[in-house]
């Protein structure tokens, strides 16, 4: 087994490029839900806002690639309002349900033969970097860094402008939950009512809420389709969304360096095990006693797998991340 | 941790792992490498939907960029020729017209060979379909089109009420959302596969069988995770999450064992449609919407009138006030989990006539089950029957309008327009909104 | 009890308002902050609250009382815009209230409390104070993420957050999450906290339930403060004692309707009260009307 190998790419993962824009979807995800309480289980969907939105310039629209950043905003903020406004005054759930269902169907709209000449179709679109590229400080294919933490000059560029992002939208994140409207948003996760009956829109509330972290989800959309240089529809699956949530939960639900220090062992430790199983049955399946544990084909189910668990241990033992505070959580049942 | 609940854990993650395990023993063979995998389906049109079935001994071959060949083989009694490739590469391939079935021949525009990409290796295998038989020539009228479609509506429509009870119930009586609900249709599905494909048995004989193990399945949901969960006081949203987590782990321990593909089970699964009326439609359609609208009718009378089922309403109206009058509201619950569990079995064996049997098979209704219980008012197990049914007929009658890879979009502009209009869903109680 | 007590000058004024007025249901008084005409809820087939009539009298504390489920919550909940009713009108201080949200009406001032109290748990004592406080800069977005737009502010709402706790006797405990407070600091911290809305109108939900004999006392105090200072208040309750201890004016509900008025001496004498009182509370049920 190469351990140096799987050292080294546990590391990388920890601070790459999937780490960075899971780190701004769960920097959404943890305004919605951490703060405010709001189950947004289709942060995919607001993902594929912000990369479509740049996919559109080159594919639809023959403009600026800029021009998607606009774009990307104006799709998050009609999301929004499609789940948004049905559901908000309704309980937890109904958030839950529509945005589940909105972001499946966002996803077979982008992928459809009907509306391929907009979106792509399956294919996705892979027109629209150029101008990001040829922004590159980097020589695209030379190596930087120091062991382990190697990429070449095109990664070395999305890292930078990726991690940049997610330190620029954290300290805006927290300015905005230590103040005023923070207050309010983590009251109306505690208890509507006593909100409302104080004078408090909290439709409103919510509605921003859910529109700062849409953002913050079409930010991670952009950094996902820079670095890969194209847009997939499979690529905001709804179980993006859920791997996004157990990234934020392994960090700790509402605090600021949860979402950024969740992602981070997120990755680290799936790529691991990913290494790992791999190197385990890369000659021959893992056999005992004449029956096959586990062949290659298997090792992504297992991640997987894996995934689900602790996702279910995190949120039924540990709310409040591998790093959080127990006795806060203790003051109630959520 | 809490050693009795790890044990408890083990004994139900090793009981679903011990009965998968020959789920897919029949093809976990040697699947290290790449292969490409064409499939032969003999397509026909009748009344404007159209069925395939599979043509065995076409044989395929594979050439690599330089056209060199690489491999060739025959397909199976599934359809499908297997060819091993050595690396992620560009191929062709490329299918032998002159091995056809007589009178068969591709479908007029089609091309029989197939260029594939490195790229297209998405996983170890990559996939391409040949179609044979003649398409584009529909005869049918609008009227053939429309019954037909009402006919497949109700058949989905009696398929997604038979699952979402469950989903309602247990929403009603322990308000939470299981988003690991469609993993019980799945279950039912796969039990049915292993039972029927992997052992023989027939599937008349093994589906009791399944009804009852999906019965435990969902007991067991209850036992290990949420009745453990509402004992701590864990709130609902958090449950929720959990279910989600449930919802991810048990897909890949599906997908782990069953792989990725699609299959169906070995009874009923070629039949020929008859003629009624506009409709066609086969006998094994036709039964197992018999045997649904049978089972929903008893669940909804024995709601109505058994003593059990009046239990299971008042603890679905009001949680409290039903254990003050000193119903038993766990053992309600878990009858609740048992019986959701088995009829979203039954409803999996069902869809997996229909539609063959996989990993996803269930995860897929989740949506539609939703916008069901949504519309028929979350919470209540009649409103779930006649959501669900609604849900099922206004897809499939939409397709005659939306594209067919669209056609889950209606069910969305339901569920939105409904938390709209009536958040409580048409039977759900009126309750204070907002 | 009531007569022997100290009894302040508003008070006296208050009670004085009273003395013209005749103790019948839905009677019209001379100043009215809130004015009800026709207010019906239905569940289902029940009818939870059919107010013809009701007027709250400025700068008065009027009591609601009445049976388990005779609709004072309901009422509450419909008058303050979480409930909305089927049928009826209402105005506070001359504005039509009927149709304006829950939200609008604090800012209009007129706050209420909760039956079960509604302590923000994972939020500090003074954060739940400041939460009370209407108008605030920092309230939105785009100067929440400029601190120095909001600071001055916060620091005076700090302030009064401060004054208000120390008066409510837990500014001891200003730092600690709400959820480490006893039940009746919880209640303590509610009415408080709904003071930070500056009201004119405050509207407490049994404010005395599950608090201890002593804490009684003091809350009592803290209530007749507030109409000292001009508010109203407007509040139910169960215990007759404490009725009278402190309210002006008692409107007493039963099975969702207003059967009686008057100050409290005159409904202690009122036979229908007491019987529908005590006739009521021989079928009571463990279950309160609480939603």
């Amino acid at each position: 087994m190469d351990w140096i190998r799987i050292i080294e790419n546990t590391f990388r993962a920890f601070a790459g490029v999937d780490a960075a824009y899971f780190a701004l979807a769960a920097i959404g995800l943890n305004v919605q839900f951490g703060y405010t309480g709001l189950l947004n289980f289709g942060q995919a969907a607001f993902m594929a806002c912000g990369a479509y939105g740049l996919g559109l310039t080159s594919q639809y629209f023959d403009i600026s690639f800029w021009w998607g950043i606009p774009i990307a905003m104006a799709l998050v903020i009609i999301l929004a309002l499609l789940v948004g406004i049905p559901t908000l005054r309704l309980r937890a759930d109904y958030l839950a349900i529509v945005t589940i269902a909105a972001a499946e169907l966002v996803r077979l709209v982008v992928r459809s033969v009907k509306f391929k000449r907009i979106f792509g179709g399956s294919d996705g679109i892979n027109t629209f970097s150029n101008e990001f590229r040829a922004l590159n400080p980097f020589q695209p294919s030379a190596q930087y860094g120091i062991w382990p933490f190697r990429y070449n000059g095109y990664t070395m560029f999305t890292l930078l402008v990726g991690w940049s992002l997610v330190a620029v939208v954290s300290v805006l994140v927290w300015l905005l939950i230590r103040s005023p409207w923070g207050r309010v948003v983590k009251a109306i996760r505690e208890d509507e009512d006593a909100v409302r009956s104080l004078g408090k829109n909290i439709y409103s509330y919510k509605m921003q809420s859910l529109i700062i972290g849409g953002f913050c989800g079409m930010l991670s959309g952009m950094v996902f389709a820079l670095d890969r240089g194209s847009v997939q529809p499979d690529n905001y699956s709804r179980d993006v969304t859920f791997y996004i949530l157990t990234a934020l939960v392994l960090g700790g639900l509402a605090r600021v360096m949860g979402s950024i220090v969740g992602p981070m062992m997120f990755w680290g430790l799936y790529v691991f095990s990913d290494n790992f199983l791999r190197q385990l049955v890369q000659s021959a399946p893992l056999r005992i006693g004449g029956v096959t544990i586990i062949q290659s084909t298997q090792v992504g189910a297992v991640n997987y797998m894996l995934v689900g668990l602790g996702l279910i241990i995190l949120m039924s033992k540990r709310p409040q991340g591998v790093f959080g505070n127990r006795n806060e959580m203790a003051l109630d049942g959520r | 941790m809490n050693a009795k609940w790890g044990i408890r854990a083990m004994v139900f993650i090793g009981g679903i792992m011990l009965v998968l395990c020959f789920a897919g023993t029949q093809v976990s063979a040697a699947e290290n490498d790449l292969f490409v995998i064409a499939q032969v389906n003999h397509q026909t049109v009748a009344s404007g939907i159209s069925t395939r079935e599979p043509v065995q001994g076409v044989k395929v071959a594979v050439l690599d960029e330089a056209g060199v060949l690489v491999g060739e083989a025959v397909t199976d009694d599934m359809g499908e020729a297997k060819i091993s490739v050595p690396s992620r590469a560009g191929y062709t391939v490329q299918l032998d017209t002159s091995t056809l079935p007589d009178q068969l021949s591709l479908i007029t525009g089609t091309s029989n060979s197939f260029v594939i990409l490195a790229d297209d290796f998405k996983t170890q295998i990559k996939r391409v379909s040949f179609f044979i038989g003649d398409v584009g020539v529909s005869t049918t009228t609008l009227v053939e089109k429309i019954s037909q479609r009402a006919a497949d509506g109700i058949r989905l429509g009696l398929i997604i009420a038979l699952c979402s009870v469950g989903l309602s119930l247990v929403f009603g009586t322990t308000g939470l959302t299981n988003f690991a609900h469609g993993e019980m249709i799945t279950f039912g599905g796969l039990m049915a596969f292993f039972l029927n494909v992997t052992l023989g048995i027939p599937l008349l004989v093994a589906a009791p069988f399944v009804v009852a193990f999906g019965g435990l399945f969902g007991l067991g949901f209850n036992w290990v995770i949420f009745a453990r969960l509402r004992k701590r006081g864990v709130g609902l949203v958090s449950q929720m999450v959990v279910s989600v987590g449930l919802s991810i782990m048990l897909r890949n321990m599906f997908l782990f064992q069953f792989k990725g593909r699609t299959r169906p089970l070995d009874d009923f699964s070629l039949q020929k449609g008859m003629d009624i009326g506009p409709i066609k439609i086969t006998p094994r359609d036709l039964t197992t919407g018999i045997i649904s609208l049978v089972v929903l009718i008893t669940v909804a009378l024995v709601l109505q009138r058994s003593r059990t089922g009046k239990a299971v309403r008042a603890v679905s109206d009001n949680p409290n006030l039903a254990s003050a009058t000193g119903i038993d509201t766990q053992r309600i619950i878990q009858i609740v989990w048992c019986a959701g569990g088995a009829l979203a079995a039954l409803g999996g064996i069902f869809r997996g006539l229909d539609e063959q049997v996989g990993f996803q098979m269930g995860s897929g209704l989740l949506f539609l089950m939703f916008a069901g219980i949504t519309l028929g008012g979350l919470g209540s197990a009649f409103g779930a029957l006649v959501g669900g049914f609604m849900v099922g007929v206004l897809v499939e009658m939409a397709s005659l309008v939306v594209p067919s890879e669209l056609k889950n979009a209606p069910a969305l502009l339901i569920l939105i327009l409904v938390l709209i209009l009536r958040p409580q869903g048409i039977l759900g109680k009126k309750q204070r909104v907002g | 009890m009531v007569d022997s007590k100290q009894v302040s000058e508003v008070a006296t004024q208050a009670r004085n308002a009273f003395a013209e007025i005749r103790p019948e249901p839905g009677v019209a008084k001379a100043d009215p902050i809130l004015h009800v005409v026709g207010v019906q809820r239905h569940f289902g087939g029940i009818t939870a609250v059919n107010v013809d009539h009701l007027d709250v009298q400025r700068g008065s504390i009027t009591a609601l009382i009445g049976p388990n489920g005779a609709g004072k919550t309901t009422l509450f909940n419909v008058l303050t815009g979480f409930d909305p009713p089927d049928a009826g009108e209402w105005q506070f201080d001359g504005v039509e209230m009927n149709r304006v949200s829950a939200h609008k009406m604090a800012t209009q001032g007129m706050v209420r409390t909760f039956q079960l109290t509604k302590s923000l748990t994972k939020l500090s004592v003074i954060e739940n104070m400041k939460l009370g406080a209407t108008d605030q800069i920092g309230e939105h977005w785009w100067n929440a993420l400029v601190p120095a737009r909001w600071n001055a502010q916060e620091s005076l709402i700090e302030q009064r957050a401060d004054e208000l706790l120390t008066r409510f006797t837990i500014g001891h405990m200003r730092n600690e999450y709400a959820g480490t407070l006893s039940g009746g600091q919880r209640k303590l911290l509610e009415m408080a906290r709904a003071l930070m809305t500056q009201p004119r109108l405050v509207m407490l939900d049994e404010p005395m339930a599950g608090v201890n004999p002593a804490l009684k006392q003091s809350l009592n105090e803290h209530i007749r403060g507030l109409r000292d200072e001009g508010m109203t208040v407007l509040f139910i309750e169960h215990d007759m004692d404490m009725v009278h201890d402190i309210s002006d004016w008692v409107v007493v509900m039963s099975e969702g309707q207003i059967i009686a008025e008057g100050t409290p001496s005159q409904i202690s004498e009122n036979a229908s009260v007491i019987e529908a009182y005590l006739g009521a509370h021989q079928g009571n049920t463990m279950y309160e009307e609480t939603h």
